[in-house]
Order: structure tokens, then C-alpha cells, then sequence
């Protein structure tokens, strides 16, 4: 009797600790939502509430074409032209127009419609994402794996004279501006030496498709955008991951394993990488916001036309449909960027998800 | 210095495993090199238990590391460490290769650190430490993989559980119990424990230095245990070792060393330590201290703090003398050792006919708790959501009072809420029901302003020692602005000169001169013992009626103890205080308990079992599970040590049930030798049997108790609670 | 003699003069002087983080580039002339004539006699050693008449940054419980917000037109990783035993944050407060450079742009120096930045700065004998 008591005992337990792991999903995943919520309300406020606002200045915009053109300014054709642009209507209650707009993006993945393409946002941007997430994943998985071998080789061989000299490097090479290292990479690589190209995705003569010459003219063409992506998140992780493998190669579990005869490689891999880089995986997620903050610059001074080239080309149109949606876009690629990395984290640290996961940053 | 054992002949001994000859351990520091193990010689022999005991600072640690040639950078180690291999004859562990080191570590010599906490890679399940260490020796997998699962059950863990669970799912003793199996993983011939249990509580401690009994015979280990607890290895060890300022100052086997010592330093020793047997007049601090490793005396090393010592012991380092059989010690008067300083064990003192001080009652009562219950509410939104309960019940209904000038020790294993009890007593945490007064005031009451007492007079008369000195003090202050603080806020009439002059005046009371000196101090640059006497100073400015001494001399080294109790003791006279003293060491709160005539009481998962005076507790505990604690304290007598070896250990489980889920009825039920079917429904309550003045929470106290016609627990049965 | 009397009727009774000083050994009362307490304050605060910071050869590099900066924006705008179109020949390159210059006359070094009252002295003159722009604007100049502004955003930045992520962390991890989930629910939404396009979103609505303007809304995304990082510190000495028995001795919390609390937090404070001046500098650059903010404050990334847009100094390499020049400028200041936070960490361990403060003696840390 006891044993059946205690066996249902065990099974309720594993069914509440699979839903527990679940609530850890859902939890983050609910958080990203609100998150999502917060910026389409954040981009509603600038684009509608403050005075001055861009809803006001495309109205004005519209009227001086239409004058421009000799039509009248008739108020409700106004509106009507500011709700296609931008998904709602300045005529309704501003409640109205918030759900609306809400309603439009997280629903019917409607960002309005760019004044200077004609075309909506989100066709626009969608066509562009592909490159900008080719850049910086690229390049923050470059950056990041360079940080953690160098970082350990440093720990490796710390106090040596590689060990100061490639902290002084990192620290050096962590005070270069991504956009700084551009202009270097652009300068000599591109103009001075000619090796790459200085601008574009690909090389337009290539036929598209999955052949071979396209395909090497992608890499080609994103070859240099990636170097200077990769400065990004280089240099002040490396020191960090210094640190940690310093910490982890005197912890007493490591010379415990020494003692057991655990080969180096184990010990290298298993041990000490393993456990140094979880802290510089939580550092990533941050990373993840920092390496698509950067792609406005980057994209401007490749002329790569991802979504960061067309937030600059929305800035100086004064497009804000496009703006609007580009920041938009931003949020939800780094939210989409961020959940894999904490769903993966689950795997990677076994201790994830047994309480404290508020310190998961 | 060069001393080797072959100029002392040895008769008769059996044959020696490991043989350690002009063994130095030097590291270089910015202050000069320093040598924390010099020229030791000594012999372990083979299928022997031996005992290396010594303070922290004598460099045993370094003993144990230079066995396994494991000294950690930048220490160097010289000399020869000479393994007797039974099957490829003898080898210098020293100069072996890296290769050979790999091999010969773990398949030969195995060791078990102290921090099990830290031994296990976080992100690697238990499993996997086995399978990887055999697979780095090379040996077949699945032989060892079911020896890995004897090992563990023959330590009483559930073998599926352990190895599919990471280490941060198993509580402490689960890990060290763990550590042990993988260490032996590979039938190695000897295991060095070094400190293997000193973070575990004494029930822990003393079930597993039962279970290394076992093993060792089951699997014809030689082990060699070290510890600054001579106690707890004196009855299990066949041969003691002693170790002070960086070499061994005597050895012999354990019973003739504990009996008669021949050095001054072991016979010190073993009065300062605080025991459960011996008399409380014998107990005494070792005057003086340790030496620094950069700056040995030259001459016999003790000679500063001995009181033998002569020009010859300045002037000459003594050899080792023959004492007896197998025995030496590195003095030139061990002769005169037993009239200099004298020490009786086991001498059970008589309880007095008088009335101890806590039953008299004529003291006005501090502290009163009523009822208390502290629970925590741990269930998250999913647990609420299955109607799930997760609350631990820290504190469950206890009622406490604490009167002038009085010493209450309360004993029980971690986890068992006696550290919430006293929080709670002292107005830090708030109870989830019942009262807490201070001097008949409700204490929350005057907190939220309600009460007819200022609430900062309750704050000030309630203060706290906490248990870890390294954390206690704000490591960015003085010691001087850190004992000020209490000043300013409370006397601000004196001006920074008087409370300069007030610092420095108690400083030198407490023993630590030149108090100039150790005014500017940071704490980090004070010992862990100098620590703790500036946070009782602190809690003892504020001129409080009750001190929480949480641990307070669970961190100190075993022979600082009972001069920071006498310390606490004395103070307390002078400055008209209370002590609610916690402790998972019955040793420690019988000192204090009995040398004030205070009280003990016995907590266990939330509950005050027993609780009395401390002569009675000590010497007749009634309450199966004091028992249970006073066999864990381990007696320094060799009659009753070897006793309490042969006695079974009157408890059922090791492990402490989960405290979110507590057993129903009586909460001791669940490991209790004694429990009967009605300790499964009903709670007993504390109760005094005739002519006594303690209380004890058993059924087995009333003669007339259903308890007596209710059916035996039978062993196994009780499967559902088990942890 | 004790006030066991008084205190069993009211209790909390004051120590007795007896139980503070009775006793005394040799050592009678100490008399401080004025002078030996600020002496005493002066060595703790100032002169032993002092010692230690110029201890290190990083910290006193970072030290020396952070004042260098500082001189170049308070004093350099004084002394040097502020530039203008036409000063000089248009793209006039940098250091022409080379070393020779100093010998000849007219190149951007010449010996020249300057007269101190009666006295003349032989002195050095400088004519655009670091060349000109397109529009013949000196670039050294420019340069320095930037920093002011510079430096003006990089402390407005750091100040709102630190500021609003210190109140925030501490607050969050000293009150706990629902004040905490909210203050950290809403850090990590604007954490997970991409920063850049935000202040590039509302720079291009609402553009700022001060430079310390600039500096705050650069501070936006700044703060939430220090406040997140805060918190947990805070959370961690919350439960610490000093801070505990502060409690217990009835400190006020103002009192126990300022003495227990914040001092520990500093280094962290100070550290990403040099980290959040960098962070303006590369981003205010990058958005001058992108055109996004207006040119009303004179900024090193106004000059990039000028080079990279008119004098096309990519392709034109022979013009690159005009890039190059504030390039140079943001690496070595960051790198100072970065050098300086380094060092902040040795300056406030205390175990470091023990050894760095006078009248402390013995006992330094023990070997490792265990």
C-alpha cells in the first residue's frame, strides 16, 4: 500500500516538476511578450503623444503635397492618408488608435507603409532581415569564440609574458569603435588594397541562387561588414572569460580531478570551458542587443542594405513609417535572439531553472 | 634539521605502507620563504587508521598534499615520500613522472578534501565523476560501475538517486558520503582524509567516521585521517599523530597518547579541547601562539608557550625519545610532561546537590517566546496551482523563556530551525504565530509603534554574534571605526578621544596588545579568532541584556574554543548580560551551558525536544534523539570511545527528512530506535518526569503511556518519509 | 558598579562609565588631536587610494589620459585659437615637411623668439601640425575645441547612467520583494531593447541640441546592466552578517547604506561609471558620423563625417588623416577609460590598500599553510 502511495507520490512530483520546467519557458516567453508590448507602446507614444510628433509632421508633409499638387486639404483625406502610413487613424480617440496599432503589428504583422517606397514595412524589412542577422550572427559568433579561446589560453598561461601582453591587446583593441575598425577595414581592404568589395550584398552581375559564385560573392561581400561586427563583442570578453577560467583552474573540484587523472583535454573542455563560459553566455544574451545596435553603423558605411541601412535611409528621408517598423523589427529579432539563448541555457547549466532564475542576467 | 626514523630503531612494527623521510614544503612569499613542513620523517603503516592531528597553520594539510606529491603551485616539496607498492615494490612518490603520478594517484593513493561542497563539477552529474575517473585508469567499466554502487550503499545512499542527480541536488553529507565512494572507486590502498567532515554536523560526522570504520575493514584500507578535532578521531584511530608548528611532535598509538601524553604541546592540547567527559576545571586554553612559517623558533618550536622549556630546548631542536613501544615524542623533558601539565579524562564530575541557577527562578525574565512558529513559504505559482504544499515549518510551536544574566544553549543538526529560533528571539525575523516579548513587551508590537516600549530599546538590548568572523565585519572599516559605531549612536555624550580611550581599554581586556596596533586593523589582517572577540565587544557595547551567539566558536580552531568561551563568560559578568548560545556541538554547549549554570535545549526539525540543565541533559539525556547527539559527541576517555565504537548508533537514518514535508506525529519518528506505531499519529509534548528539572518531548517518559502496548516501528516500513 | 538594578526595571540601561573605562591599563586615555583625526582621514581616503592607484602603471596611464582630456577641454580651448574656414589651405596635410620643418621655416614647426618682457626666448611655434580640413578648418583645433562638449556629454551620460542605475539596483535589492520584481522586470525590458535605434528613433523625432542633452539620452539604454548588477550585490550584502548586526544595533538604514552598503558598491559604481562615459563617446561619435544629430555642439564624429562625406578620405587615402585624427582621439581616451576602471577595482580592495596605508602593522595575509 505504502509502496503504490509512494510510487503515485513520485508520479504527481515528476508530472509538477515537467510543468515547472515548462513554467520556466513560459515565463520567458511571457516576458518577451510584455516586453514586445512595452516597445510597440513605447514607438505609439513617440510616434503619436508627444507634441511635435511624427503623425503631426507627415499631416503636414501630405498637406503640402497635396497643395503642392492644387488639390484642396480636405482633413479627412489627411487622415486617411496618415492611417495608411501608419495603421491608424488620427481622427478616432487615442485608445482607439493605440489598440489599433497594437492589434495591427502583434496580429496582422502590419507595420504601416513606407511614404518614400510605397510598398508596407514589413514586406521591406522582412527582404532585408535575412542579411542583417547573417552579418551579426556571423560576427558575435566570431567574436564570442575568439573571446573564450583566447581567454582561456591567456588563464592557461597566466602571469606569463603572453598573459600581460595580450591583456594590454584586448584592452586596447576593447577601446577601437566598431565603426572606427570599419573605416580601417574599409580604407586598406577595400580602396587602398582592393581585396574586398566596399559595398553591396552580393555581386549584382552573378545570377541569384544557390550556385557556388553567388555564394562566394556573399561571403565576399560580407567579409569585412562581419571583421568589424566581430570587433563588436571582442576584447573586454576575453578579459572576462580570463577571469573566470582563472577562478574555475582554482577551484577545488579542478584539483580534485587532476588527482583523479582526468586528461588534460577532459579537464580543458569538460571542466574549465564548460564552466568558464556560462557567466560569458548570460553576458551574450546582452551581447545579442549590442551586436544589431551596431548594424545601423555598420550597414551605413558598407551601404549594405540590411534593416540598419534602412533605418538610416528612413532618417534622412524623415520615412517614419519605416523608421518606426526598422525599430520594431530590432526589438523582435533581438527578443527571437535572446529566448534561444535562454531556452539553450537550460541545457548548457544544469542549475538554470532550479530557483534564482532572476539572476539570469 | 634532518631527522629520520631509522635512528630510531623500530621494533616489531608492522610492515609500513608509505615512509615519509626529511620531507620539506617550502613556498616563496614577499616576506621570505616560507617552510611549512620541515624535515618530517615518519611511517604509515599498512591497514592502520592513523590520526594526523594538529591546529590550523601546522601544516598537516601540506602533509597530506605531499603524499600524492599534490603540494599546489608555488610550493615546492623535497625529501622522500617512499610508497611500499605490494606489488611492484617500493617507489618514490616524489620523483615520479607525470604519467606515473597519473596512475599512481587514485589507483594507489586516494584523498578526500574537505570542501565536498566544491569537489564535484557543477555541471556534471555524479555518474558521470565515476565513469570518467575509471575510464581515465583504464579499467572495465561495468565491474567498477557496480562497485561504485556497493560503495554507495554501503554508505547508505540510494545508489540510482545519487548517480543521476548533479551535485547540486544532494545536500552535504550526501556529497562528502559521495566523495568517499569515488575516491574508493578504484580500490585504492590508501585514502588521506584531510578534514574530510569538518563542515558537517557532528551526527554526520560521526556516522560517516563509523561507516569509514566499516569500510576500512571490508576493504583493508590504510587510512590516514587529519583534523584539528582530536575527539573525533581518538576513538577511531589506531595510531595518533601530532603536529605542531610544521612537524610531528609526538606519535604512538591512540589510546597510550590519549591516556599519557609525553609531549606538552599533545597534553595542552587535549585540556584545551572541550569534551562531553572530561571535568570543566580541566578544560584550559594553550597560552600563546602558533608560530609564523616564515619565522620559526629555533630550538624546539614549542619552547615559547612550554612550561619545560630551558636554555637547551633555545639552543637545540629535540630529537625524537623513545616513550615506549612505537612511540617517540620530539622532547628533551617528556619525562617531567606529565607533572607540568596534568590532565584527567573522563573523570565524570559529580552533579551537584544544589540547584543549578536556571531552576532557582529568582532572575527577571529577558525574553519570553509563546508558541512560536516561523514558517517560510517556498511553494511557487505551479506548486499553489497543484494545491502543493512547500512551506518549511522552521520553527513549530515553541515556548522559550530566557532570564537575567542566563545561558541557554540550544543544540540540534542544520536545518533543524535553531538559528530562525534565535533570529526570532532576538526580533530580526518575525514569527508567523505566536509572541515574542522582550521584558513582558511584545517585540513586533513595539516595531510597528504600538507597544508602550520604545522599539529602540528593545534593538539595543538584543544583540548578535554570528558564526562566520570572516563575514561579521565590514572588511572596508577599522577595527576601531567598527567598535565605534555602537558608541556614536548610542553614547553621544563621549567625544571621539573618549571613545578612542573606551576601544583601546577593551581591546587590551580581551587580550589584543598592543590595542594601537589593532585599532587600525582591517579585519582581514586579524585571526579568525581576534575576529570574533571584536564582534563580541561590538554586541557588548550596546550594553544588550540578551547576546544571540550564533556558532559563535563553530569557525575557531577546537583548541581556541574554550578560551573564546571563557572569554564570552567573563565578559558576561562584566557587563550584566544573557546568552542564547547555538551550537551543533554538544561539546561546546556543555561548556558553557555547565560553567554558567545554564540550560541546554535540544531542537529537532522545528521543535524543542528536551530541554534542562545542563548537568542533567549531559549525563542523563532522556529524549531518544539527545541521545543520538551525545553519542556523536565523541568522548576524549579510550574506555568510553571504544565503547561508543561498539555500540550501534541508535539512530535509523542518517539524513534529516525533507523539512517541506515533516513525518506526522512525533518528528523524530522516522529514525528513532525506540519509535512505536503511536509516535506515527501523535505529537508528544514536553514533559518532566519526577524529581527532575528537565523536559522531554517523548511518550517514553510517562509510565502509563498508550506508547508501551503500541507495536514496534519495524525497520524499513518507515520508507515513505525516507529522504 | 553595573546597572543590574535599574536595568531590571526598565532594562537598555547605558554602559557604565566603569564597564567603558574602568580598568585601564597602562596606556591611560588617548587624546586625539584635531589634526591627528584629518591626518588619520586624510591618509584613508586619499593619500592610500592614492599610493595605490599610482602604483600601477595602467591605472597611472589611464590617470594621465583622463587628465590629459580634461586639460584639452577646460584649459585648451583658452589657449588654443578657436578654428574657423580658411585658417589654413584646404586638406593641407599633417607634419608637412617632416622633421626638416623644424629648421625651415613655414612648416608646421619652427623655432621662433618670443619676448617675456625684456627677455627673449627662443620658444616653438606650431602652424597646423595635424593639417586642415576640406574647408581648410585646422584640424588640432578643431579637436580641441570639441573636447569641451565632448567631455560635457560624457559626464552628463555617465552621471544619468550611473545615477538612475545606482537608485534603481539599490533600491530594487534593499527593499526586495514586489519593488524588486517590478524595478527588474522593467530593467529587463529595456535591456532587451536594441539601444542604439532607440536614440537614434528619438534623436531623429525630438533632436537634442546640447551636447549634455545628448549625453542623457545616450544614458537611456546605459543603466540596466549596472543596476541589474547592483541589485545582485546589494541582495548578497543584504544578507551579510555586518550588515545584519548593523541592523541589530539599531543603525538607521541611511546610515547602514552609506557605511556597509554603497562603499562596497563604488568600485562597481565607479567602474561602469568610466564604461558609461565610453559607451557616449562611441555611440554620440557614430551618431554625429551617421547624421543623425544636429551639428549645434562641436563633436570629434562631425569631423569623421566632413572626411568621410566631403573629403571622401576612403577613397581619397592622401585626405585619410582627417579621419584618422579623431579616431585616434575616441581610441585613446576610451583606452583611458578603460585603464582608469581597471585600476578602480586595486583601489578599493581593501587588502590592497592596507598595505598602501600608513601605521598599520603585522600580521599581512598568512601563507598558505592548509
Amino acid at each position: 500500500m505504502s509502496e503504490y502511495v509512494g510510487r503515485a507520490r513520485e508520479g504527481v512530483a515528476a508530472t509538477l516538476g515537467f510543468l515547472a520546467g515548462f513554467d520556466y519557458y513560459w515565463r520567458k516567453i511571457g516576458h518577451a511578450f510584455v516586453t514586445l508590448i512595452s516597445v510597440t507602446t513605447i514607438t505609439f507614444a513617440l510616434f503619436r503623444l508627444m507634441p511635435g510628433n511624427p503623425a503631426q509632421a507627415m499631416r503636414a508633409q501630405f498637406e503640402s503635397q497635396l497643395e503642392g499638387s492644387g488639390q484642396a486639404a480636405d482633413p479627412e483625406v489627411l487622415d486617411q492618408m496618415v492611417q495608411v502610413h501608419t495603421g491608424f487613424d488620427p481622427s478616432q480617440p487615442i485608445y482607439m488608435q493605440y489598440f489599433e496599432y497594437v492589434r495591427d503589428i502583434v496580429l496582422y504583422q502590419d507595420f504601416g507603409q513606407s511614404i518614400q517606397y510605397g510598398d508596407p514595412v514589413f514586406d521591406i524589412l522582412f527582404r532585408a532581415m535575412p542579411w542583417s542577422v547573417f552579418i551579426s550572427v556571423y560576427g558575435l559568433a566570431l567574436g564570442y569564440s575568439t573571446n573564450i579561446l583566447l581567454g582561456a589560453a591567456m588563464a592557461y598561461k597566466e602571469g606569463s609574458r603572453f598573459d600581460g601582453t595580450m591583456t594590454v591587446v584586448a584592452t586596447f583593441l576593447n577601446s577601437i569603435p566598431y565603426y572606427v575598425g570599419a573605416l580601417l577595414f574599409l580604407a586598406f581592404f577595400a580602396h587602398d588594397l582592393g581585396w574586398f568589395p566596399s559595398g553591396g550584398r552580393y555581386d549584382t552581375s552573378i545570377e541569384a541562387g544557390l550556385n557556388p559564385a553567388f555564394m562566394a560573392s556573399i561571403v565576399h561581400h560580407g567579409a569585412l561588414p562581419i571583421m568589424s561586427s566581430f570587433i563588436v563583442g571582442f576584447g573586454g570578453g576575453a578579459l572576462a572569460m580570463r577571469g573566470n577560467s582563472v577562478r574555475i583552474l582554482g577551484a577545488d573540484y579542478l584539483r580534485v580531478a587532476r588527482l583523479r587523472g582526468i586528461g588534460s583535454v577532459r579537464i580543458a573542455t569538460r571542466y574549465v570551458a564548460r564552466n568558464a563560459i556560462l557567466p560569458l553566455y548570460t553576458q551574450m544574451m546582452i551581447g545579442i542587443a549590442a551586436v544589431f545596435s551596431s548594424s545601423v553603423v555598420l550597414e551605413y558605411i558598407f551601404t549594405y542594405p540590411g534593416v540598419g541601412w534602412y533605418t538610416f535611409d528612413a532618417i534622412n528621408m524623415r520615412d517614419y513609417p519605416l523608421l518606426m517598423g526598422s525599430f520594431l523589427f530590432f526589438t523582435i529579432v533581438t527578443l527571437i535572439g535572446i529566448l534561444l539563448a535562454e531556452f539553450t541555457y537550460g541545457i548548457v547549466d544544469p542549475r538554470a531553472g532550479s530557483g534564482g532564475e532572476n539572476e539570469s542576467y | 634539521m634532518t631527522r629520520s626514523l631509522s635512528d630510531h630503531e623500530i621494533r616489531g612494527d608492522p610492515e609500513s605502507i608509505l615512509e615519509v623521510s626529511d620531507l620539506d614544503v617550502t613556498f616563496d612569499m614577499d616576506r621570505g620563504e616560507s617552510k611549512v613542513l620541515d624535515g618530517v620523517s615518519f611511517e604509515v603503516h599498512r591497514d592502520e587508521m592513523l590520526g594526523i592531528v594538529g591546529e590550523s597553520g601546522s601544516g598537516k594539510s601540506m602533509f597530506a598534499s605531499a603524499l600524492l606529491n599534490a603540494v599546489v603551485d608555488p610550493g615546492r616539496a623535497s625529501g622522500e615520500v617512499i610508497y611500499d607498492d605490494p606489488d611492484a615494490g617500493p617507489v618514490d612518490v616524489l620523483s615520479l613522472s607525470e604519467d606515473q603520478l597519473e596512475s599512481f594517484r587514485w589507483e594507489e593513493v586516494a584523498m578526500v578534501f574537505q570542501g565536498a561542497m566544491s569537489s564535484f563539477n557543477p555541471t556534471m552529474k555524479i555518474d558521470e565523476h565515476f565513469e570518467e575517473t575509471i575510464q581515465a585508469h583504464g579499467e572495465p567499466m561495468d565491474d567498477r560501475m557496480a562497485h561504485a554502487r556497493e560503495l554507495l550503499s554501503n554508505l547508505y545512499l540510494d545508489p540510482d538517486r545519487v548517480l543521476g542527480s548533479y551535485p547540486h541536488e544532494l545536500s552535504g553529507g550526501m556529497k562528502q558520503r559521495a566523495l568517499i565512494a569515488l575516491s574508493l572507486v578504484l580500490d585504492p590502498e590508501v585514502l588521506v582524509m584531510d578534514e574530510p567532515t569538518a563542515a558537517l554536523d557532528l551526527l554526520m560526522q560521526r556516522s560517516i567516521m563509523n561507516l569509514l570504520d566499516n569500510l576500512q575493514e571490508e576493504y583493508d584500507l590504510t587510512i590516514v585521517f587529519i583534523t584539528h578535532d582530536l575527539p573525533l578521531v581518538a576513538g577511531l584511530a589506531d595510531r595518533l599523530a601530532v603536529m605542531y608548528a610544521f612537524e610531528f611532535v609526538e606519535y604512538g598509538p591512540s589510546e597510550e597518547v590519549i591516556r599519557d601524553a609525553a609531549h606538552p604541546y599533545t597534553r595542552a592540547l587535549l585540556k584545551s579541547v572541550p569534551s562531553v567527559d572530561a571535568a570543566l576545571e580541566d578544560m584550559n586554553p594553550i597560552e600563546g601562539e602558533s608560530p609564523d612559517p616564515v619565522d620559526t623558533p629555533a630550538g624546539c618550536s614549542y619552547h615559547p608557550r612550554c612550561p619545560l622549556a630551558d636554555e637547551q630546548c633555545v639552543a637545540e631542536d629535540p630529537d625524537y625519545h623513545d616513550v615506549g613501544e612505537d612511540r617517540g615524542a620530539a622532547c628533551f623533558h617528556w619525562e617531567r610532561s606529565s607533572e607540568a601539565v596534568e590532565y584527567k579524562l573522563g573523570v565524570d564530575p559529580v552533579v551537584p546537590d544544589e540547584p543549578s541557577r536556571a531552576v532557582r527562578g529568582d532572575e527577571e525574565t529577558v525574553v519570553s517566546l509563546e508558541d512560536l512558529e516561523v514558517h517560510f513559504d517556498q511553494s511557487g505559482f505551479i506548486d499553489r496551482l497543484f494545491d502543493q504544499d512547500a512551506t518549511v515549518r522552521a520553527v513549530d510551536g515553541v515556548d522559550l523563556e530566557i532570564a537575567e544574566n542566563e545561558v541557554v544553549a540550544l543544540v540540534g543538526e542544520s536545518g533543524c530551525g535553531k538559528t530562525t529560533l534565535g533570529k526570532t528571539a532576538i526580533g530580526l525575523q518575525e514569527p508567523t504565530a505566536g509572541t515574542v516579548r522582550y521584558r513582558g513587551h511584545d517585540v513586533w508590537e513595539a516595531k510597528r509603534g504600538e507597544g508602550e516600549i520604545d522599539h529602540d530599546r528593545i534593538r539595543r538590548a538584543l544583540q548578535i554574534v554570528h558564526q562566520d568572523p570572516g563575514s561579521s565585519l565590514n572588511p572596508t572599516r577599522t577595527v576601531r571605526t567598527s567598535l565605534a559605531a555602537p558608541l556614536k549612536r548610542w553614547r553621544s555624550d563621549l567625544n571621539s578621544s573618549d571613545r578612542e580611550t573606551v576601544v583601546h581599554n577593551l581591546l587590551e581586556r580581551v587580550g589584543m596588545k598592543p590595542a594601537e596596533d589593532y585599532a587600525l586593523r582591517f579585519p582581514h589582517q586579524l585571526s579568525g579568532g581576534e575576529k570574533q572577540r571584536v564582534v563580541l565587544l561590538r554586541a557588548l557595547l550596546m550594553s544588550p541584556d540578551l547576546i544571540l551567539a550564533d556558532e559563535a566558536v563553530s569557525a575557531l580552531d577546537v583548541s581556541l574554543r574554550v578560551e573564546m568561551m571563557e572569554l564570552m563568560l567573563s565578559l558576561q559578568e562584566l557587563f550584566d548580560t544573557s546568552y542564547l548560545f547555538i551550537s551543533h556541538d554538544f561539546a561546546n554547549a556543555r561548556y558553557l551551558a555547565e560553567e554558567s549554570g545554564g540550560r541546554i535545549g535540544i531542537m529537532y526539525l522545528g521543535n524543542v525536544v528536551e530541554i534542562g540543565p545542563a548537568e542533567e541533559i549531559i549525563h542523563d539525556p532522556k529524549h531518544p534523539y539527545t541521545k543520538v547527539l551525545r553519542w556523536a559527541t565523541p568522548p576524549l576517555d579510550p574506555d568510553a570511545a571504544q565503547e561508543a565504537r561498539e555500540t550501534e548508533p541508535p539512530i535509523r537514518e542518517i539524513d534529516i527528512p525533507d523539512p517541506t514535508d515533516p513525518p506526522s506525529g512525533c518528528p523524530f519518528h522516522t529514525r528513532c530506535p525506540e519509535a512505536r506505531e503511536v509516535c506515527r499519529e501523535r505529537e508528544p509534548e514536553l514533559t518532566a518526569s519526577e524529581g527532575e528539572a528537565s523536559l522531554a518531548a517523548c511518550f517514553r517518559e510517562d509510565e502509563d503511556h498508550a506508547y508501551w502496548e503500541s507495536e514496534p516501528i519495524v525497520e524499513g516500513s518507515s520508507g515513505e518519509n525516507a529522504s | 558598579m553595573s546597572p543590574t538594578d535599574e536595568s531590571s526595571t526598565d532594562g537598555g540601561v547605558q554602559l557604565s562609565d566603569d564597564q567603558l573605562f574602568g580598568q585601564l591599563a597602562d596606556s591611560d586615555s588617548v587624546e586625539l588631536s584635531g589634526r591627528e583625526r584629518l591626518a588619520r582621514i586624510l591618509d584613508a581616503y586619499v593619500l592610500a587610494p592614492g599610493r595605490v592607484a599610482w602604483n600601477d602603471w595602467r591605472t597611472r596611464l589611464g590617470i594621465l589620459i583622463i587628465a590629459l582630456f580634461v586639460l584639452a577641454g577646460t584649459v585648451g580651448p583658452r589657449v588654443i585659437e578657436a578654428p574657423a574656414t580658411n585658417q589654413a589651405p584646404t586638406n593641407h596635410p599633417p607634419f608637412e615637411g617632416g622633421f626638416g620643418a623644424i629648421t625651415e621655416d613655414g612648416g608646421w614647426i619652427d623655432l621662433v623668439q618670443i619676448s617675456v618682457g625684456s627677455v627673449s626666448l627662443p620658444w616653438l611655434s606650431f602652424e597646423f601640425p595635424l593639417g586642415a580640413d576640406n574647408y581648410g578648418s585646422p584640424i588640432g583645433r578643431q579637436l580641441v575645441h570639441a573636447t569641451p562638449d565632448m567631455l560635457e556629454m560624457v559626464v552628463a551620460g555617465a552621471i544619468v547612467s550611473v545615477g538612475f542605475a545606482t537608485i534603481i539596483g539599490v533600491t530594487a535589492g534593499y527593499k526586495g520583494g514586489r519593488t524588486d520584481s517590478f524595478l527588474m522586470y522593467i530593467t529587463d525590458i529595456v535591456m532587451t531593447m536594441p539601444g542604439l535605434p532607440l536614440v537614434i528613433v528619438i534623436a531623429a523625432i525630438y533632436p537634442p541640441r546640447q551636447a549634455w542633452l545628448v549625453g542623457v539620452i545616450l544614458a537611456i539604454d546605459a543603466w540596466p546592466g549596472l543596476a541589474r548588477a547592483l541589485r545582485s550585490q546589494v541582495l548578497t550584502l543584504r544578507e551579510e552578517s555586518y550588515v545584519e548586526a548593523s541592523r541589530t544595533m539599531g543603525l538607521p538604514s541611511r546610515t547602514i547604506l552609506s557605511r556597509d552598503v554603497i562603499p562596497q558598491l563604488m568600485p562597481y559604481v565607479l567602474i561602469n561609471a568610466a564604461q558609461a562615459g565610453r559607451k557616449v563617446i562611441f555611440e554620440s561619435v557614430a551618431l554625429y558620423f551617421l547624421g543623425v544629430l544636429p551639428f549645434t555642439t562641436a563633436n570629434w564624429g562631425i569631423m569623421m563625417d566632413t572626411a568621410y562625406s566631403e573629403a571622401f578620405a576612403l577613397v581619397d587615402l592622401g585626405n585619410f588623416y582627417q579621419l584618422l585624427w579623431p579616431m585616434s582621439a575616441i581610441v585613446i581616451i576610451s583606452f583611458g577609460f578603460i585603464l582608469f576602471s581597471q585600476g578602480m577595482d586595486r583601489v578599493f580592495n581593501p587588502r590592497i590598500r592596507a598595505r598602501h596605508t600608513k601605521k598599520v602593522g603585522g600580521g599581512d595575509e598568512q601563507p598558505p599553510t592548509e
